[in-house]
C-alpha cells in the first residue's frame, strides 16, 4: 500500500473583525491507497476547513498559512494555478457538506457532470453524455434524468447526483464532507452504504467527514479526531475504540450511545469549545480536560506516535513514551 | 406553460379593466362639479354652450352604464379625451411626447443597467479590496446627489461654460435638420439629460448586482465549480453572473414598465419634451383629463412590462414556470 495523500502541519486561519480565527492549526495525518479515513469532531472544529484547504478552495478572509498537502509526492499548496486546475476533480473530488446547494440551479444536472468530464478528459460531448448516464445509474438515478434541473430532484437524489459527479473523472481520492446531513436516517444509511460500496469497487481512498462516531467506526479503517482546530488523535478504528489515548477521544466515546452495550451510561462532556479567535498557546482541550495540569495551559502538545500507527497530542501520553 | 400564461393574461386583462373603471369613476364620484374633473378648472371661464358640449361629449346626461360604454369605446379607439387647457386632443399630446420619453428613459435604463451590472460584478468579485471599496464609495456618492442638482451642474459646466452641448430641449427649435444632421442634433440634445439620468439611477443596479453576486459567490455551487477545476473566468460568467443577474432582470422589467412615465425632474430641468414633463405641467395646471390619461398610459405599460417579464423569466430561471 502506498500513501495517497499526506497532510503535514497544515494551518488555516480566518481574518475577522475580532481577530484571527485559528480554525485549523498544525494538523497532520495521511491516507493510504484504498483506505477510508473518518475525520470526526464537533461542529466548528475545522473539518470542512481541512477539506477545503486540501484543494486550495479557502477563500478570503481565510488563508492557508503553513503546512504541506502532498498528493503523490507533489505539494498542492505550491502547485501553479494550471496544475491545480488540471488536478482538481481528476485526482481529488469532493462530495460537499450541503450537496443540496452544490448544484447550480440554472443548469441541468447532466450539464454539470458533463462539464467536469469535458474539462479533464479528451472525450466527445456525446461520449460524456453517455458516461453521465452510466454514472447516474451507478448511484441509482435514471440516466435520462440528466436533463432535469436540480430543483426537480429530492434532497436524497441531489446527494446521489453529487456522488455521481464526484466520481465523474475516476479520482483517486474522494472527500465526503458530512454528505448525509439533512437526510432521513434510512436515506443516510443508503448514501453511506453507496459510498462504501463504490469505494471498494473502485479502490478509492476516501476521507469521510462526519460527527456520527458510530457510523464512522462501522465503516472506516482509520479515524482522525479533531478538537477546536487541532488534530488530537489518529489511529486505526480498532485502536480508537479499544485503546483511546486522548482525554477528548475517551470523553467522546463515553458521550456516544453504544447500541451493543445499551446499559452503559452516556456521559456528556462538561464545558464548551473554546473561542478560536486569537487563541493563546495551550492545549485547546484544557478547559474541559479532567487531567489538565500547568503545562497544558501554556504549551501546545504536539502530535506524537505513541504506539506504532497510533498518534495523539496530549502531554500525558507524550511524556510516557517520548 | 401555455396554461400558466393564459391565466396570467386573464389576470392582466382584469387589472386593466379595473384601472379603466377606476379612471372612469373617479371624476364622476368626486364631490363637486364633475365638469371640473373632466375638463379641468377652466370650466369657470367657459360659456354655457361650451359646457353643454362637454356634457354632451361625455354623455353626462346619460345613464352611468351608457357613459361607461362610451368611455371604454373611446379608450379602445385611442381617444383619451381632450385637454381643454392645451386645446388639443390628449392622444396627440401623448404621441408627441412618448417617443422622446422612450428615447431618454429607455436608453437611460439600458445604459445604467449595463454599467451597474458590470461594476457590480467587478466590485463583488474583488470583495474586500480597494477596488471594491472605491467603487462602493463612488456609487453611494452618486446616489446621494439630487437629480436636479446633477442636471444643473452638468448644464452649467458642459452647456453654459464649455458650450459642448445645448442647454435644453430635444432638438434645435425652428431648425430644419434632416437625416444625419437631425440625428446628430438629437444626440447632442440627449447627452446631458441622459448622463444625468444614468448617473442618478445607476447606483440601484450596481447595488443589486453587487449584493446578488456576493450572495452567489458564497454559494456552494461556486465552490464546487472551483473544486471541479473550472477556470476563474468561466466561474465568473457562466456560473456566478448567470445566477446573479436574476434579481437585476426582475428590477429591469419593473423599471421598464415605468419608462413611459418619463423622468419628471430631469425632463423639467432640461425642458425635455417627454411625458414626465407633460405630467408635471398637467398637475401644475390641474388639467385633470391629461393627468388621468398619463396615469392610464403608465398603468398600461406597467401591466405590459409585467406580462413581458412573465414571458421571459422562465427562460432565465428554470425554477419558474414549466
Ligand atoms: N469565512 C469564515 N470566516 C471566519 N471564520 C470562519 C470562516 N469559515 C469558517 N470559520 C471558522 O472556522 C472554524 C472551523 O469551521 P469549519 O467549517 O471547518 O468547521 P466544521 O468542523 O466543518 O464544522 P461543521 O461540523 O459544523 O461543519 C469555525 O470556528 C468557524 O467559525
Ligand atoms: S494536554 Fe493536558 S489538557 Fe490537553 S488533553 Fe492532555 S492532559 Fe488534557
Ligand atoms: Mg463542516
Amino acid at each position: 500500500m502506498s500513501t495517497v495523500l499526506s497532510i503535514e502541519n497544515l494551518s488555516t486561519f480566518f481574518k475577522t473583525d475580532k481577530g484571527i480565527v485559528r480554525a485549523v492549526e498544525d494538523v497532520t495525518f495521511s491516507l493510504e491507497e484504498g483506505e477510508m479515513l473518518g475525520l470526526i469532531g464537533e461542529s466548528g472544529c475545522g473539518k470542512t476547513t481541512v477539506a477545503q484547504s486540501i484543494l486550495r478552495l479557502i477563500e478570503y478572509p481565510g488563508k492557508v498559512v503553513s503546512g504541506k498537502v502532498i498528493l503523490n509526492g507533489k505539494d498542492l499548496l505550491k502547485a501553479t494555478d494550471d496544475e491545480l486546475y488540471s488536478l482538481r476533480w481528476k485526482e481529488i473530488s469532493v462530495i460537499p457538506q450541503s450537496a443540496m446547494n452544490a448544484l447550480n440551479p440554472v443548469y441541468t444536472v447532466g450539464d454539470q457532470i458533463i462539464e467536469a468530464i469535458l474539462l479533464h478528459e479528451k472525450v466527445s460531448k456525446s461520449e460524456a453524455v453517455k458516461r453521465t448516464k452510466t454514472l447516474l445509474e451507478l448511484v441509482g438515478i435514471d440516466g435520462e434524468r440528466q436533463k432535469s434541473f436540480p430543483h426537480e430532484f429530492s434532497g436524497g437524489m441531489k446527494q446521489r447526483v453529487a456522488i455521481a459527479m464526484a466520481l465523474a473523472c475516476n479520482p483517486k481520492l474522494v472527500i465526503s464532507d458530512e454528505s448525509t446531513t439533512g437526510l432521513d436516517v434510512l436515506t443516510q444509511a443508503q448514501v453511506i452504504a453507496l459510498i462504501k460500496n463504490l469505494q471498494k469497487k473502485m479502490n478509492l481512498s476516501v476521507i469521510l467527514i462526519s460527527h456520527d462516531l458510530p457510523m464512522v467506526t462501522a465503516i472506516c479503517e482509520k479515524i482522525a479526531i479533531m478538537y477546536a482546530g487541532k488534530l488530537v488523535e489518529w489511529a486505526t478504528t480498532e485502536e480508537i475504540l479499544n485503546n483511546p489515548k486522548h482525554p477528548y477521544s475517551k470523553a467522546l466515546l463515553n458521550a456516544t450511545p453504544n447500541l451493543s452495550d445499551p446499559d452503559r451510561e452516556v456521559v456528556s462532556i462538561p464545558g464548551s469549545v473554546p473561542n478560536l479567535v486569537n487563541i493563546p498557546k495551550c492545549c485547546r482541550f484544557h478547559t474541559r480536560c479532567p487531567y489538565a495540569f500547568d503545562r497544558c495551559l501554556n504549551e501546545s502538545p504536539e502530535l506524537r506516535e505513541v504506539t506504532p500507527g497510533h498518534y495523539t497530542a496530549c502531554f500525558l501520553e507524550g511524556d510516557k513514551n517520548g | 406553460m401555455g396554461k400558466f400564461l393564459a391565466s396570467k393574461f386573464l389576470q392582466y386583462v382584469i387589472v386593466i379593466f379595473l384601472m379603466l373603471t377606476l379612471n372612469f369613476l373617479l371624476p364622476r364620484l368626486m364631490p363637486g362639479n364633475p365638469l371640473i374633473f373632466l375638463a379641468g378648472e377652466d370650466v369657470g371661464f367657459m360659456s354655457s354652450a361650451e359646457k353643454e358640449a362637454i356634457l354632451e361629449k361625455h354623455g353626462l346626461n346619460q345613464s352611468i352604464w351608457q357613459q361607461y360604454g362610451t368611455y371604454i369605446k373611446h379608450i379602445f379607439t385611442g381617444d383619451f379625451g381632450y385637454s381643454y387647457q392645451q386645446k388639443r386632443p390628449i392622444t396627440d399630446l401623448l404621441m408627441e411626447r412618448l417617443p422622446w420619453t422612450l428615447l431618454l428613459t429607455g436608453l437611460g435604463l439600458v445604459i445604467s443597467t449595463v454599467i451597474g451590472v458590470l461594476f457590480g460584478t467587478i466590485s463583488a468579485w474583488r470583495r474586500g479590496t480597494k477596488t471594491d471599496a472605491n467603487l462602493l464609495t463612488m456609487f453611494m456618492f452618486l446616489s446621494a446627489m439630487p437629480s436636479f442638482w446633477v442636471g444643473m451642474i452638468l448644464v452649467s459646466i458642459f452647456a453654459a461654460q464649455l458650450g459642448w452641448f445645448p442647454v435644453f430641449g430635444a432638438e434645435a427649435a425652428w431648425s430644419n435638420f434632416k437625416g444625419v444632421d437631425r440625428f446628430i442634433d438629437i444626440v447632442e440634445h440627449l447627452v446631458l439629460p441622459l448622463t444625468t439620468l444614468v448617473l442618478i439611477s445607476v447606483t440601484s443596479t450596481f447595488m443589486i448586482m453587487r449584493y446578488s453576486m456576493l450572495n452567489v459567490l458564497g454559494e456552494d455551487y461556486i465552490m464546487m465549480a472551483k473544486a471541479k477545476g473550472v477556470k476563474e473566468k468561466v466561474i465568473k460568467y457562466k456560473h456566478a453572473m448567470r445566477n446573479a443577474l436574476l434579481p437585476v432582470a426582475t428590477v429591469f422589467m419593473l423599471s421598464l414598465g415605468f419608462t413611459l412615465g418619463g423622468a419628471t425632474v430631469i425632463e423639467t430641468v432640461f425642458a425635455y419634451p417627454g411625458v414626465g414633463r407633460l405630467m408635471f405641467e398637467s398637475v401644475l395646471s390641474r388639467d385633470y383629463p391629461l393627468i388621468q390619461a398619463t396615469f392610464l398610459i403608465i398603468t398600461f405599460s406597467v401591466v405590459i412590462a409585467n406580462f413581458l417579464a412573465d414571458l421571459l423569466y422562465p427562460l432565465l430561471d428554470p425554477k419558474v414556470g414549466k
